[in-house]
């Protein structure tokens, strides 16, 4: 969702004019509608957004892997159809390495990998969106959103993370099959609808992967989540994430999210 | 479909000194033409590269050979750099890149040191619907997994089947390549002025079926192979139109050259062979499976061996029909599956069989060729077991590939592998390199 279309409806919903429905509004929403707003605020922030993601991943050795690529993101409508264009700059060994996704929610994405070295184009086939992404702690889902129907979102309450109120939302997988988790516990900002943690419970009830979001900053008016941390606690690892040069609705077209891209970088966004 | 039977001691370079000054003329043109402002400390490339060692031990030794004992030792330096002129720079808005890739490798099985150059071009793009590449380049299109139809550019299946890098698979080539783009779909032209074959079975490190003599070889064969001279008739042509329709990627090809392998005999008393004049058309097919999930593919290609087209000339090889199915998907934990079925139909059959003399090598009219192919991960994605098999049900003979990665750090890597080979038949693709099973190791370090 747009961010001047979202301050527009809070402003609409503060304004006197809707004082008969206040109570209305300001009843608890629903767990669905909760996290309709966090996939918008999350993954579809602007129409389009370019940004460095940095990774550190830290084994329990304390070993510390790096990984450093530019993403593109461009969303044909708020909530669907979205590419994705990926290029890795670390590793060294995979420096070059492109990807393109196109997300498709409900069914399965359309993704290519680029290998410069021998000026490969793969298909990449793409049923199991939980694999790890990039070999980091974060999968692929993490990286580019769960389709909203795969779970069932209930509001289970309000509660204070830091500073910020958050609504509390329980998710259950309505297909227990392909997933590793039995349920997963958000704590979603009231104000920016951001998630500031996400608790991953396993199939016997046991806490094992905690997300925790470190810092938002406002980018041109977009709340935006540049730093956070994924723990996987029965492996003691972590996955450290910092998103830089965000920038937003940047002008990018349906053009740059093909082939040509992966043989050819769009140097103007990717360098 | 993957290779052929290629033997030569002696490969007549046609173009070597017109190669290098190809070479050198993209460089100079980059480095003077374009961009001769002066250069700043940020507008300096960027480098990586590699260091590797490479080992890799004979199962049972291998008498006919060079050395009996190992097919690769060797220590290798890659560096690559990728230079962008600043954005102030005439015809920046081109957006110009020069790229460089070199390995200096210190080759203990022929004991020499070599330098080679991978890649060295340049790109640009003139207008928002042009992309240009000028100088040595790999090129790869298809859809193949370790088959190729349509990817008619230079392999080396010698650093293939010697335990090197997937990388060596592909030989460069001296080209100029553009690719046009339209809403409607898109056009690759390429252009090879400079013929290079794919890296000939000398008998030096890899032992095999001599057709000249009627028998496994290695070291005394002693083939004469003629590449087509350098002459602006002679240039390659190849292109390629695709275009995505609703997640699938349609795309036809044509190419008119040579064959890169030397498939027709000049003077069989001389043992003198020769790369005949080919033309290829074909098409592919990519896209999600329905229902079952997963990527599957087709492709096809009519190879027309241009001067044997009645197929009555017993040196020369036949054409033939190229035909490719293949299916891939993933599973749950980092595993994926990939299979694919294969036929080449030698056309003019009739014509083949009523011109066979004894010692010829006998043939299929159709030959099968299957492959599968295993890969899982382990150990959040730093472990790559893998495992690749091609099987021919026609020739009776396989090619196994298992191998195990290791991703230690983000820069040291080793790998363990082997190449085994299985055939009933001494002349068969993969039966005649039965003497050759091999292990490696591989160690790199990347920067």
């Amino acid at each position: 969702m747009k961010p001047v279309t979202s301050m527009l409806l809070v402003l609409l919903l503060s304004a006197s004019v809707w004082r008969p429905h206040a109570a209305q509004a300001a009843e608890s929403p629903s767990g669905r509608s909760v996290m309709e707003q966090t996939l918008l605020a999350y993954y579809y922030a602007g129409k389009d957004a370019r940004e460095d993601v940095l990774m550190r991943i830290v084994n329990r050795q304390g070993q510390v892997r790096k990984r450093h690529l530019t993403m593109l993101r461009l969303d044909q409508t708020d909530g669907g159809e979205q590419s994705y264009y990926l290029y890795f700059h670390e590793p060294a060994d995979v420096e070059g390495m492109s990807f393109l996704v196109l997300k498709h929610p409900g069914r399965d994405d359309d993704r290519w990998l680029y290998v410069p070295a021998i000026d490969l184009v793969k298909r990449i086939a793409t049923s199991d969106k939980r694999a790890s992404f990039a070999g980091s702690d974060f999968t692929y889902e993490d990286v580019s959103g769960r389709d909203l129907d795969e779970d069932t979102h209930e509001l289970v309450g309000e509660e204070a993370v830091g500073e910020h109120a958050a609504f509390v939302v329980k998710s259950t997988p309505k297909r227990p099959e392909g997933v590793e988790f039995s349920y997963r516990k958000f704590w979603i900002d009231q104000a920016t609808h951001l998630p500031l943690k996400v608790e991953h419970y396993d199939l016997q009830g046991t806490l094992y992967k905690v997300y925790e979001t470190q810092e938002i900053q406002t980018i041109h008016g977009t709340p935006t989540i540049t730093k956070a941390v994924m723990k996987d606690l029965g492996n003691e690892r972590f996955t450290e994430i910092a998103l830089q040069a965000v920038s937003h609705d940047i002008g990018l077209t349906a053009d740059v999210f093909q082939e040509r891209s992966l043989r050819r970088p769009p140097t103007q966004w990717v360098r | 479909m993957s290779f052929k039977n290629a033997a030569c001691a002696g490969r007549q370079h046609s173009g070597f000194a017109n190669r290098a000054f190809f070479c050198g003329l993209c460089v100079t043109a980059a480095g003077l033409g374009l961009f001769s402002r002066s250069v700043c400390a940020a507008d300096l490339p960027d480098v990586h590269g590699f260091v590797e060692a490479v080992y890799g031990p004979k199962f049972l030794g291998n008498e006919r050979t060079q050395k009996d004992e190992f097919n690769v030792l060797e220590q290798r330096l890659q560096l690559k750099a990728t230079w962008q002129p600043p954005r102030s720079a005439p015809l920046a808005s081109w957006n110009p890149e020069v790229f460089y890739k070199g390995d200096l490798v210190v080759d203990e099985y022929d004991e020499a040191v070599r330098y080679k150059i991978r890649e060295a071009h340049v790109s640009a793009s003139p207008f928002a619907w042009l992309d240009m590449k000028l100088g040595r380049q790999i090129l790869t299109w298809g859809t193949g997994d370790l088959l190729f139809i349509n990817d008619v550019f230079p392999k080396d299946f010698v650093s293939f089947f010697i335990g090197r890098d997937d990388e060596y698979l592909k030989v460069p080539s001296d080209a100029a390549k553009a690719s046009f783009f339209s809403p409607w779909g898109s056009l690759d032209l390429v252009l090879i002025p400079f013929f290079t074959p794919d890296t000939p079975i000398t008998g030096d490190r890899l032992s095999f079926f001599d057709t000249t003599l009627g028998q496994l070889a290695g070291e005394e064969a002693n083939r004469l192979l003629t590449e087509p001279a350098f002459q602006p008739k002679h240039t390659e042509i190849a292109g390629r139109i695709s275009r995505t329709v609703g997640g699938y990627e349609i795309a036809g090809y044509a190419f008119r050259g040579f064959f890169k392998q030397a498939m027709g005999i000049k003077n069989q008393d001389a043992r003198e062979l020769f790369y005949p004049e080919l033309a290829v058309y074909g098409a592919s097919l990519r896209g999600p499976a329905p229902e079952i999930g997963g990527i599957t593919y087709g492709e096809v290609g009519y190879s027309d061996s241009l001067e044997d087209r009645s197929g009555k000339n017993r040196l020369i090889e036949n054409s033939s029909m190229k035909y490719l199915a293949g299916y891939e998907r993933d599973f749950p934990n980092d595993l994926r599956v990939g299979l694919q079925y294969a036929v080449e139909q030698m056309l003019d059959f009739t014509q083949f069989k009523a011109s066979f003399q004894s010692g010829d090598v006998p043939r299929d009219e159709f030959r099968q060729l299957m492959t599968c192919r295993i890969t899982k991960l382990f150990w959040m994605q730093t472990l790559e077991a893998s495992f690749f098999a091609f099987y021919s049900p026609t020739d009776d003979d396989a090619h196994l590939r298992p191998r195990l990665t290791w991703q230690m750090t983000d820069q040291w890597k080793s790998t363990v592998g082997a190449n085994v080979f299985f055939g009933q038949h001494d002349w068969t693709e993969f039966g005649q390199l039965e003497d050759n099973d091999n292990v490696y190791v591989r160690i790199r370090y990347s920067f």
